[in-house]
This record gives C-alpha cells, sequence and structure tokens, in this order.
C-alpha cells in the first residue's frame, strides 16, 4: 500500500464544502492528513504527487449496479449467457467500473445465483481488481412477474434471470438459499417494468412474500432493496422497512409522506438513465421513442422527474447509478446519471457530487468512515483533470480520470513519468 | 503490436545451435528479421538493448491442468463451484504467462467447460494468458482414475472425471465435448498409483470404447490424447492413432518399437513431478516414502526412466510439462521438468530447451511457425538474464525473465524507463 502525499490539489471533499486547494496524505489505506494551502506537510518517506492543480475528489458510489447484464438489446441475451462466460464478463466489467471511478457498488441483483457473491469475494481476495462491493441476490420474483422469463413450452428455471417463488415459505426458502451462499442483500420485485410488457404501475408481491422475505434477511442482519415503480410497492417498501428502494417514480404524496417520516433508513436510487435512454435514445436497438412512449416509458420519465424532485426538497437521500449494462446505456458510462440529476432532477452539482460520494459512504455502511476526503477515511479517491463542480460531464471521460485509488492502492496510477505530462512525482 | 527491434541479445534460437550474438526484429506478431551482426532498426522500432542477455523462443508446457487447484488431494479440485473455478483458470492462465509459458497444451479440465472458456477468453483478450489448446474432461470408465463418486454420492459433478460405460456413451460424451469446442478429447486409459482403486499398471478403458473416441474425434479434424502409465494402455494409444500420451511409464521392447515406428505422428510428455515430488518430498503432504513406495512411485520411476530415456534416444518426440497444480508442485514452478529431463532422462540442456522450444512448435500444431526464432515465426519470445543452457534453473526464477512477449505483444515489458539507473536504455529510432 500506498504512502502517497498529493500536493498542488484542489480537494473536494464530498461534504459539500466548497473545493479548496490544498494537500492529501494517504498512509496505508485511509486518509492521514487534510490541510488546506501548499507547503503544509513534509514529503519526507512520501510518493510525492503534484496534482498540478487537478481536483482531488472521493471515489464515486453506484447506488445500483448488475455487472451480470452483459451490455446487450434483451433480458434474453443475459440468461443466454453461461455461468463461466457470466463470471468471466463479470470480472471483466467490476475492473471497468473502477477504472471509471466508481470506488464503490451496491448490487442491484445478479442474473444467475452466485455471480455477485462470487465476484465481491474475488474482489475482497485480491483475485481480481474491482471496486468495493455489496453483493445482491438474483431478483426473487412471483409467477408472472419481472424477472420471470419462462415459456410455456419451456418452463425451465434457468431461463429467468429471477428466481420465481410463490408463498411465503417458498419465499422463505429462496431467501435463505441466497443467504447460504453469503449476498449482502435481498433483492424483491415488487412491480412491474414496461419493456417486459408488465406495467410499471402492477404490484404483484402479496405483504405475506415480502414480510418473510424481510424477516428472513433480518434475522442474518442482511438487507433488502427492491425494484418497486409503483405507487403501492414504494409503500411496501417503507411498511416492511426495505432500505433500498429503486425506482420509485409513481410515489404519491401518501408515499412521500411515509418516506420522508423515515428518511434515516431508506435511500432511493431511480436508476433515471434507464427511463431517458430507453424513452428517447434505445431507436438503433427497435426501441423508436414512439415505441417507447407506447410502452408508457415516455410518462415514466415525466412521472419520475416531477416525484423524485419532491423526494429531494423532502431531504430524502437520492443516489445516482442504475440499471447500465444495456446495449443503449452500456456499463461505464454511469456518471452520466450526476448530469441527468442536474439535469432533470434540479440537483445542484455540488448536490450531484454529495450523492455520488457522501451518502455513497452510507449506502455501502460505512457513513463514518467512506464517501469523503476526510482524516481517517479510506483513501478511496480520485484525482481529475477540470472541476467537476463547473462541469459534472467531466467524470463521464476516463482520460480525465488522472488517478483511481481504492483503499489506498492505485488502480489507475497517475501518469508521472518524467518528462511526460502535466504531474510531476518526487520520490523524497 | 510491438515493432521492436532487440539488439545485443545473445539468441537461443530453439533449434539446438549454439547461442549467438545477434539482433531480432519483431514486426506485428512475426519474427521479420534475425541477424547475426547488430543492425540497424527499421520502420520506427523500439529498440531493445539486452546487454547480453538471452533471447529465446517462449516455453511450451505440453500437459497443462489450469483447472487444477494447488490442493494435495483430488477433492479439493471437486469441491470448487463452477464461478470460482472459472476465476481460479483465469488467474493460473495469467501465471504460466508470468512465467515464460506462452504455449500450453490442455491435458484435461475438471468441469466440462473450463478449458474452452478459458482458451476463448484468452483469444478474445479478456483475459491474460498463454496459446491455448482447450481439453476435455478426462473421460473415464467405472471405478478408474477420474470416477470420485461414492456408494451414497453417485453424482456426476463429484468426479473431475466424465465416466462412460460402453462405446454409445463414450460417443456422446465425446460429441458434447466437441460440441462444447474442445481441441483435444482426454480418454483415461490406464490407473494412476495416486489413487489405490485403480494403480498405474492397470488398463481399463476397452478397446471398442476408445475406437469409437478417436473416430468421432477424428471426423471432426480434433486429436485424442491419453493418459497411460500402463504399458497395454500405451499400446491402446498407440494402436487406435492417439497422438499425445501422457505418463508411458510402463514400456516393453514392443511397445517401444511401437512408439518409434510413430515418432512423426505421436507426442510423449510424462509429466514425472508427480512421481518425483511424492517419492522424493512427500514428507510435507504426510506422505512418507515408504508410503509413497508402498503406492508404487518407486517402481514406476525406474520403469519411467527406463522407459522415456530409451524413447529419447529412439528419437521419440518427449516433452516438459505435467500434473503442475498440486501442492506439491503447485503451477508456475513447470520449468522444473527441463531439470528433470536431464537429471532422469539423459537429456543435455539444449535438447531439454529443445524440447520445450522447437517441440513444442509442434504440439501445439504450428509446427513451421512456432517454438524458434526464425524469420516468419510468431513472435513469443522470453528475455533471460542469464544462460539457460548452463543454467536451466534460470527459467524457475520470475525476475529472471525480463520481458515476456506473446503473438508480438509484450506481457512483460523489460523494465528500462529512461532517467533511472539500470543495464536498459530506450532509444526510438
Amino acid at each position: 500500500m500506498a504512502n502517497v502525499l498529493f500536493t498542488n490539489v484542489r480537494v473536494l471533499d464530498g461534504t459539500g464544502e466548497q473545493p479548496f486547494l490544498g494537500e492529501v496524505q494517504v498512509q496505508g489505506n485511509r486518509i492521514a492528513r487534510v490541510a488546506r494551502g501548499s507547503r503544509a506537510m513534509h514529503g519526507s518517506g512520501l510518493t510525492v504527487i503534484d496534482g498540478a492543480g487537478a481536483t482531488l475528489m472521493p471515489g464515486m458510489c453506484e447506488a445500483h449496479t448488475h455487472f451480470s447484464w452483459n451490455d446487450q438489446p434483451s433480458l434474453g441475451s443475459i440468461q443466454k449467457m453461461p455461468v463461466e462466460e457470466h463470471v468471466l464478463w463479470c470480472r471483466h466489467i467490476a475492473e471497468r467500473y473502477l477504472r471509471r471511478g466508481f470506488t464503490s457498488c451496491v448490487g442491484a441483483a445478479t442474473a444467475k445465483p452466485r455471480l455477485d457473491v462470487v465476484i465481491r469475494n474475488a474482489i475482497e481476495q485480491g483475485l481480481i481488481p474491482g471496486p468495493r462491493y455489496l453483493a445482491a441476490s438474483q431478483e426473487i420474483t412471483v409467477a408472472g412477474g419481472l424477472a420471470d422469463e419462462t415459456l410455456p413450452h419451456l418452463p425451465f428455471e434457468e431461463l429467468n434471470f429471477g428466481a420465481v417463488i410463490s408463498g411465503p415459505e417458498e419465499m422463505r426458502k429462496c431467501v435463505r438459499m441466497f443467504l447460504k451462499y453469503g449476498v449482502d442483500t435481498i433483492k424483491l420485485n415488487l412491480s412491474g417494468e414496461y419493456i417486459t410488457g408488465l406495467p410499471a404501475e402492477f404490484t404483484p408481491m402479496t405483504d405475506a412474500e415480502v414480510a418473510t422475505a424481510v424477516a428472513e434477511a433480518k434475522l442474518r442482519n442482511k438487507r433488502v432493496s427492491a425494484h418497486a415503480r409503483s405507487c403501492e410497492s414504494i409503500k411496501q417498501c417503507v411498511r416492511h422497512g426495505i432500505e433500498i428502494i429503486y425506482h420509485a417514480s409513481y410515489a404519491d404524496e401518501e408515499a412521500l409522506d411515509m418516506l420522508e417520516a423515515r428518511k434515516d433508513r431508506h435511500f432511493v436510487a431511480p436508476g433515471i438513465a434507464w427511463l431517458i435512454h430507453t424513452s428517447h435514445h434505445a431507436g438503433e436497438y427497435g426501441i423508436t421513442p414512439e415505441i417507447a412512449k407506447g410502452m408508457g416509458y415516455h410518462r415514466e420519465l415525466e412521472m419520475a422527474c416531477e416525484t423524485l424532485q419532491k423526494m429531494r426538497r423532502r431531504g430524502i437521500r437520492i443516489l445516482p447509478g442504475g440499471d447500465y449494462g444495456f446495449a443503449w446505456i452500456k456499463h461505464g458510462t454511469n456518471a452520466k446519471d450526476l448530469e441527468y440529476f442536474v439535469k432533470y432532477l434540479g440537483f445542484t452539482p455540488m448536490q450531484a457530487l454529495i450523492s455520488a460520494t457522501k451518502l455513497g459512504g452510507e449506502i455501502m455502511m460505512r457513513p463514518n468512515d467512506l464517501g469523503c476526503v476526510k482524516e481517517g477515511y479510506l483513501a478511496d479517491l480520485l484525482l481529475v483533470d477540470g472541476d467537476p463542480v463547473a462541469n459534472i460531464s467531466v467524470l463521464q471521460d476516463e482520460k480525465r480520470l488522472l488517478a483511481v485509488m481504492k483503499d489506498g492502492e492505485f488502480h489507475v496510477a497517475p501518469d508521472v513519468q518524467a518528462g511526460r505530462g502535466r504531474l510531476a512525482v518526487n520520490a523524497a | 503490436m510491438a515493432n521492436v527491434l532487440f539488439t545485443n541479445v545473445r539468441v537461443l534460437d530453439g533449434t539446438g545451435a549454439q547461442p549467438y550474438t545477434g539482433d531480432v526484429q519483431v514486426q506485428g506478431n512475426r519474427i521479420l528479421r534475425v541477424s547475426r551482426s547488430s543492425s540497424s532498426a527499421t520502420g520506427g522500432a523500439t529498440v531493445i538493448d539486452g546487454a547480453g542477455a538471452t533471447l529465446m523462443p517462449g516455453l511450451c508446457e505440453a500437459h497443462t491442468h489450469f483447472a487444477w487447484n494447488n490442493a494435495a488431494n483430488f477433492d479439493d479440485i471437486q469441491r470448487m463451484p463452477t464461478e470460482e473455478h472459472v476465476l481460479w483458470c483465469a488467474h493460473v492462465a495469467k501465471e504460466y504467462l508470468d512465467h515464460g509459458w506462452t504455449s500450453c497444451v490442455g491435458a484435461a479440465t475438471a468441469k466440462p467447460r473450463l478449458d474452452v472458456v478459458t482458451r476463448n477468453a484468452i483469444n478474445e483478450g479478456l483475459i491474460k494468458g498463454p496459446r491455448y489448446l482447450a481439453a476435455s474432461q478426462e473421460i473415464t470408465v467405472h471405478g478408474s482414475l477420474g470416477d470420485e463418486t461414492l456408494p451414497h454420492i453417485p453424482y456426476p459433478e463429484y468426479s473431475f472425471g466424465a465416466i462412460v460405460s460402453g462405446p454409445e456413451e463414450m460417443r456422446k460424451c465425446v460429441r458434447m465435448f466437441l460440441k462444447y469446442g474442445v481441441d483435444s478429447i482426454k480418454l483415461n486409459l490406464s490407473g494412476d498409483n495416486f489413487v489405490p482403486f485403480a494403480p498405474a499398471e492397470t488398463t481399463w478403458m476397452s478397446d471398442e470404447e476408445v475406437a469409437i473416441a478417436v473416430k468421432e474425434a477424428k471426423i471432426r479434424g480434433k486429436r485424442v490424447s491419453v493418459h497411460a502409465r500402463s504399458c497395454e494402455s500405451v499400446k491402446q494409444a498407440l494402436r487406435h492413432g492417439a497422438e499425445v500420451i501422457y505418463h508411458a511409464s510402463f514400456t516393453d521392447s514392443e511397445a517401444l518399437d511401437m512408439l518409434e515406428a510413430n515418432k512423426d505422428k505421436i507426442f510423449v510428455a510424462p509429466g514425472l513431478s508427480v512421481i518425483l515430488k511424492l517419492l522424493y518430498e512427500g514428507e510435507v503432504i504426510g506422505v512418507s516414502q515408504a508410503k509413497a513406495k508402498d503406492m508404487g512411485y518407486e517402481r514406476e520411476l525406474e520403469a519411467a526412466v527406463n522407459s522415456l530415456s530409451a524413447m529419447h534416444k529412439r528419437g521419440v518426440r518427449v516433452l516438459p510439462g505435467g500434473d503442475y497444480g498440486f501442492s506439491w508442485a503447485p503451477h508456475g514452478t513447470n520449468a522444473m521438468d527441463l531439470q528433470y529431463f536431464v537429471k532422469y532422462l539423459g537429456f543435455t540442456p539444449m535438447q531439454a530447451l529443445v524440447s520445450a522450444t522447437a517441440l513444442g512448435g509442434q504440439i501445439m500444431m504450428k509446427p513451421n511457425e512456432l517454438g524458434l526464432i526464425k524469420e516468419g515465426y510468431l513472435a513469443d519470445l522470453l528475455l533471460v538474464d542469464g544462460d539457460p543452457v548452463s543454467n536451466l534453473g534460470v527459467l524457475l526464477e520470475k525476475d529472471k525473465l525480463l520481458a515476456i512477449m506473446k503473438d508480438g505483444v509484450f506481457h512483460k515489458e523489460p523494465q528500462m524507463r529512461s532517467g533511472r539507473s539500470s543495464r536498459w536504455t530506450l532509444n526510438a529510432a
């Protein structure tokens, strides 16, 4: 692990403070010191990286990640990938997230039972590079719900990217299986999804099933997340204590009140890019804006923008990320979400940055040592060529990420070869 | 891809010729030019001054099991779930390349698709690894090596082999592996002293089963390799036209004559490490020398030394590599085989190097373009700090491999940053 001193950097600390010129020292896997101004610290014994005015900020967190979605235009092609290739795909994608500045990801569901768990374990063992990762179960759904992809003449469960259950006892067994495998989160599909022909407003899982799932997860101190687009499914999340709510497009005033009352418990990760791109940028793959409109996506996008703006005003934690990994919304382009938060949801760039960093530490269950550039915090850092506050889209450009550090180690080391580039390195 | 000129290197070209000082230029994925005098770079090549290091062809491991997981038994191989096993294979594939093995011949995998998937991922550039020929699982019969089921656990997933009974089951099994895309079908013809229920000198598979396996493989233009320790299994392999014979410990004069008669068609990769390690260093894993002798390893070593030395004298192609991936011989230590060839089988160091390079190109089915430093050959090259001819041990040390190139691309680049003190200098010509 590095002992590194970043000098001459603009520190964007993730708390909402305006960036300041300063120095940051990393020792082992933690931030040892943060100081304002220059020449505040001695570089002796450290690798000194002169940032030449670049921005040093916390690594970003993707709050709704599916490593196993395979950048294809259909759900069917996720299922047609055999398990061996799928493992290598997830391995490949995990590295891409890290390289693109996402040092933390919250697994939102995996496509085969153990993919997420195995990838998380391999990252933690140092066998493969990747972000900090919370591993999810498959999407647990009911027969006929989102993620049930079987056909009448092909009733084989391996054709599903979800795990299909019916009734509380099947739910219990299913949840216990995923807990045995070692997931951090149980994912439930509480609402529908237009692209599969099931309206977003559809809420097919019974309270008894949801209650059993949550009870079993809590017994093992694990978390539950939910695909919840419909108003009723959002309320189901609050009633049952499902901490992570994905999408939340159709919340009514009652749902908003319920959420606001428990806003310290819940996180909302809307995956807004999915709605935007499916509505307007998927024509190349056969989903023209007219078709998307016919499915219901234009209406949902409009509703979601309205609903999420209300949530933001009520102080409900909304985080970027979500459902990247389709042909029209590929893995690695996730920093688009920050731009969309500004454009569509009324966030200031600084608010979008906080939601990707400080709130990221909170959803990663490390509110006191992850997500900020602060003394004692874990050294997950990005060195960015540019000012994300002035131009949030710089984070989408891999070339602008001069360095990516996770847990005190460079994944992308600053290019500091003598005589090249704007950065200078001095071994003091 | 590289456009690289290695200057001031000792060229060990893999043909058996004595090393000479010269220059080697690589363009794209091929060796463009080899010269005995210093030459000037053409076409903007990056010049690497080797400062007298040895430039040699990448090594070929003729008997590789990526899926063996460095454990002391078979059980740990079977208990690794598929997902972890895929990541393991990806990890090990890179390990081979890191150690200078730019080609490996898959000798069997532990779950149906591991080898095929790993080979495909290497070819697609998704993961790092050597050129690879993917194998099937070991196809075996009930009760022989590879059948790990227990009476109360009769599930095929519990075995690292695929178990068949009769020619028609064999046909189906071979076709399944061919469908998956293997380059070779592996048959377990003999037993193995590691498993007491099927010792090395026993022969298990019927001629009808072997015949149908070979026939199905040849229909699709694929190769058959065999686990053949017993004398009868070696003959069976030769009778049926299996091209790659693993082990071949026990032979008689008839078997040796048959081997010699087929020497242009077949390859033998003995994989001596299991025998030697268990016999001489087994204590560390709880196998005393008395136990190893009891298992039959002393007898097998004596037979193998005689058989393989005789094959070598008769001009049969004997290649290094084999059965690394156990706790006593972990992946990456495979270059020990070259020393074993010298110590036990009467090879000169140069002959051992030829078998790891020139013969490697032949077993990889690229006899005219792989395994030598020769104009037009594929640029699989090692830059070695030292002289392997006088000390084969240098090939065991990762740090002595100053550069590793596969298909014209550096897997390991020579360190030659400007401004730092090192023996390397970099000049863009």
